[in-house]
C-alpha cells in the first residue's frame, strides 16, 4: 500500500475546465472518499489517479513514484466501477484470474489467487459462472475479488455500491469499511452519496466545480464546513441556510431578517466581525434548534409549515419570516401545522457566512 | 424458457401471414429447382410439370464438370466472384473495424461531419455514381480489372459496415476496456483481448453484408468488365445463356448454383445477422 499525492491537478477539456487545480495527500492505509454534485469533477480526478485520462498540468505520485506519464497498467493500481466492468465472455474465475494473467504469473499461482479472493469474498462456489448469472451483489463482490487478488498500491472505487438496492447497500457499505480495516488498504472512493462518505471514510474531498473545496475528516466537514457549498451538501436532512443581515448593537451583533431577529452572543459576535459586508447567511442544523410553545430571550418567532414524523425524531418545517427551517423535535411533542412556535438556538454550534465570499466566519 | 400458450385468433393470422411470406420467399427458389432437373424439352412444354417425370442432374454434371468447355466458364466465373467477394470482404471488415471503433469512442475535430459525410454516399442510387466511377476506374487504368469492382464495392459497402459495427461498439461499456487496461492491458490489447471477442456477432454480420453485396452485383461488373476471362457469375451467366440460345435448365442450374454459398453461409449464421440488426434495440 501507498500514498496518493495530487499537487496542483488540472483537467482542461478545451471547452471546460473540469479540474481545477486539485491538490490533496492520501496517506497509506487511508480511506478517502471524493464526494459532491454529478458533474463536480470527482470521477474526473479519479480517472486522472488510474491514469485512464491525462492530466494537462500539475503532478500525481503514488507512494514515492511520479505517475503521470505511466500507463494505467503500470501504476500498480486497482479500480472498481459502478457498473463493475466484469467481462462478460469470461467466468468468474477467468474475470478475476485476467490481472494476474497479464502480469504473466504462473497458471498454479493465478489459480491460488484466485482461491484465495474468492474465499475472502465468499464467492468460492460461483467460480465457474459468467457474470450475467450472478446478481447485483454477487456481481459486485466479483468486481471486488478482480481488484483484491493483484494486492495493488491503491484501491479506486468509482460508486460501487449505487447499481444495488438500498438494503444491500448498506450491507455492502459494512462489508466495505470492514475489508478496508482488515486490508489496510488505501481506498480512494467516488461517491456522490455524502451519507456513504461520512459513513466510511477517514477523511473526506468534497468537490463541487472541479475545486476541492474541503479535505477533512468527516466530523470537522459535518461540524465545521469550509463554505457554504459544504455546507449545504454535508448532512441529511441539509443544513439550514437564512439569508440575513447583521446589525451592530453596542459591542454585540444582532442577526436579522425579514420580520425576526436574533442577539448573537460573544464567540459568534467576534465572527460576525470578520464579515466583509452586512450581508450574512445563518447556518444552523435541525439538531441544533429547539421547538418551544412560549417565547423566552434568544428565541425567534415561526409558524408550523408542515410536521414530518419519522419514528425516532419528528422533522417540523417552520416558517421564519420567508424561510423555511427544518427543526428535529422529540417524537412526544405535539406541533400542528399553523401553530406559532418558537425557535432557540444552541449558538455554540451556530454558523456564519459570508453571503459575498460564501466562506464560513471563524474567530479572529 | 416459460412455455405460454398464445391467443387463438393472432395465433392463426400470425401463421397465415408467415405462410404467405414464406410461399412468396421460397416459390421461386422451388421453381428454380424444379426447372433445373428437368429436361429441354420438358421445362418448356404447357401446361408446365410440377413434380418432373424425369429427373435429372445432366444440367449440374455439364456445369461442375472443368473438363467440358461450358463447365470451365462456368467454374471461372464462380471463381472470380468468390475472389472478389472474398477480397470486399476482407478488405471491407478491415477498414470498417477500426473506423466503427474510431467513431464510436474517440471524440475528435469533425467527428460527426465525417461520420455523416460517410453516409451521405448512400443518399444516392448507385447506379449514379455508375459513368463518373467508370471515367475514374479509367484514369487509373483499372477497366476490366477486378481491383475497380473490390474499389467499387467497398466505396458502397463501407458506409453500411461502419454504421452496423458502430452500433455493436456504442453497447460494448467504456468501462471494460478501462478496466482491462487497469488490469494490465495496453490500450491495443484491451481492444483486441476484450471488445474484439464481444463483437464478433457484429464482424460476422458485416462480413456476411459485404460478401453478398459483392456477389450479387450486377450492373458494375456488366459496365467495368469486358474480357470474358474476367466475369463475375452474375454477368456471365446472363452473357452465358444468350449466346447459346435459352438454355432454361441450365440457368436454372447455375442460378441455383450461385444462391448455395450465400444460402448456406446465411443459414449457419443468420443468428449473428439478426443480432447485428437489433442490437441496440433491446436492452441486455
Amino acid at each position: 500500500m501507498a500514498q496518493v499525492e495530487l499537487r496542483d491537478v488540472v483537467k482542461d477539456y478545451g471547452s471546460f475546465l473540469a479540474v481545477k487545480s486539485v491538490s490533496f495527500t492520501v496517506k497509506d492505509g487511508e480511506f478517502v472518499a471524493l464526494v459532491g454534485p454529478s458533474g463536480c469533477g470527482k470521477t474526473t480526478t479519479l480517472n486522472l489517479i488510474a491514469g485512464l485520462l491525462d492530466t494537462t498540468s500539475g503532478e500525481i505520485r503514488i507512494g514515492d513514484r511520479k505517475v503521470d506519464d505511466l500507463d494505467p497498467k503500470d501504476r500498480d493500481i486497482a479500480m472498481v466501477f459502478q457498473n463493475y466492468a466484469l467481462y462478460p465472455n469470461k467466468t468468474v474465475h477467468q474475470n478475476l484470474g485476467f490481472p494476474l494473467k497479464m502480469r504473466k504469473l504462473p497458471r498454479k499461482e493465478i489459480d491460488e489467487k484466485v482461491r484465495a479472493a474468492a474465499g475472502l469474498l465468499d464467492i468460492t462456489h460461483l467460480l465457474e459462472r459468467r457474470p450475467r448469472e450472478l446478481s447485483g451483489g454477487q456481481q459486485q463482490r466479483v468486481a471486488l475479488g478482480r481488484a483484491l487478488v493483484r494486492d495493488p498500491q491503491v484501491f479506486l472505487m468509482d460508486e460501487p455500491l449505487s447499481n444495488l438496492d438500498a438494503k444491500l447497500r448498506v450491507q455492502m457499505r459494512a462489508e466495505l469499511k470492514r475489508f478496508h480495516q482488515d486490508l489496510n488498504a488505501t481506498v480512494i472512493y467516488v461517491t456522490h452519496d455524502q451519507l456513504e462518505a461520512m459513513t466510511m471514510a477517514d477523511r473526506i474531498a468534497v468537490m463541487e466545480g472541479g475545486i476541492l473545496q474541503q479535505f477533512d475528516t468527516p466530523e470537522r466537514v459535518f461540524e465545521e464546513p469550509n463554505n457554504l457549498f459544504v455546507a449545504g451538501f454535508v448532512g441529511s436532512p441539509a443544513m439550514n441556510l437564512v439569508e440575513a443581515s447583521l446589525n451592530r448593537d453596542a459591542d454585540a451583533f444582532v442577526v436579522e431578517s425579514d420580520g425576526w431577529s436574533l442577539p448573537l452572543d460573544a464567540v459568534n459576535s467576534r465572527r460576525a466581525a470578520q464579515a466583509t459586508g452586512p450581508d450574512i447567511v445563518l447556518g444552523a442544523r435541525h439538531s441544533t434548534m429547539a421547538l418551544h410553545h412560549e417565547p423566552a430571550a434568544g428565541r425567534v418567532e415561526g409558524r408550523v409549515y408542515t410536521v414530518e414524523p419519522t419514528g425516532d425524531l419528528t422533522y417540523a418545517h417552520v416558517y421564519l419570516g420567508k424561510s423555511i427551517v427544518v427543526v428535529s423535535a422529540d417524537p412526544q411533542t405535539r406541533i400542528k401545522p399553523d401553530e406559532t412556535v418558537w425557535i432557540s438556538f444552541d449558538q455554540s454550534r451556530l454558523h456564519l457566512f459570508d453571503a459575498r465570499t460564501k466562506q464560513r466566519l471563524l474567530p479572529e | 424458457m416459460s412455455v405460454r400458450r398464445r391467443g387463438g385468433g393472432w395465433s392463426l393470422t400470425g401463421w397465415i401471414f408467415l405462410v404467405f411470406l414464406l410461399l412468396y420467399a421460397a416459390l421461386p427458389m422451388v421453381w428454380m429447382l424444379i426447372t433445373s432437373v428437368q429436361s429441354q424439352f420438358a421445362a418448356i412444354q404447357y401446361p408446365p410439370e410440377f413434380i418432373p417425370s424425369n429427373p435429372t442432374l445432366e444440367q449440374y454434371a455439364r456445369l461442375l464438370s472443368p473438363s467440358s468447355e461450358i463447365g470451365g466458364q462456368f467454374l471461372r466465373y464462380m471463381w472470380n466472384s468468390i475472389y472478389v467477394s472474398t477480397l470486399t470482404t476482407i478488405f471491407g471488415v478491415g477498414v470498417a473495424v477500426p473506423a466503427a471503433y474510431a467513431f464510436s469512442r474517440f471524440r475528435f475535430p469533425g467527428r460527426n461531419a465525417l461520420f455523416f459525410s460517410v453516409l451521405f454516399r448512400n443518399m444516392f442510387p448507385a447506379v449514379v455514381f455508375l459513368m463518373p466511377l467508370f471515367i475514374m476506374m479509367r484514369w487509373f487504368g483499372l477497366v476490366n480489372t477486378h481491383a475497380s469492382l473490390v474499389i467499387t464495392y467497398l466505396t458502397f459497402g463501407l458506409p453500411l459496415s461502419i454504421w452496423l459495427l458502430k452500433g455493436f461498439y456504442d453497447n460494448i461499456p467504456v468501462e471494460l476496456e478501462q478496466a482491462a487496461r487497469i488490469d494490465g492491458c495496453t490500450r491495443f490489447q484491451a481492444f483486441w483481448m476484450i471488445v474484439m471477442p464481444l463483437s464478433t456477432p457484429g464482424i460476422i454480420a458485416t462480413a456476411i453484408f459485404s460478401f453478398i453485396t459483392a456477389w450479387n452485383e450486377y450492373v458494375y461488373a456488366l459496365t467495368f468488365l469486358n474480357s470474358d476471362e474476367k466475369l463475375t457469375l452474375p454477368v456471365g451467366l446472363q452473357r452465358f445463356f444468350t449466346e447459346y440460345a435459352t438454355n432454361w435448365p441450365g440457368l436454372m442450374a447455375a442460378s441455383f448454383i450461385m444462391s448455395v454459398p450465400v444460402v448456406v453461409m446465411f443459414l449457419v449464421l443468420q443468428k449473428y445477422f439478426v443480432r447485428a440488426l437489433t442490437e441496440g434495440a433491446v436492452k441486455a
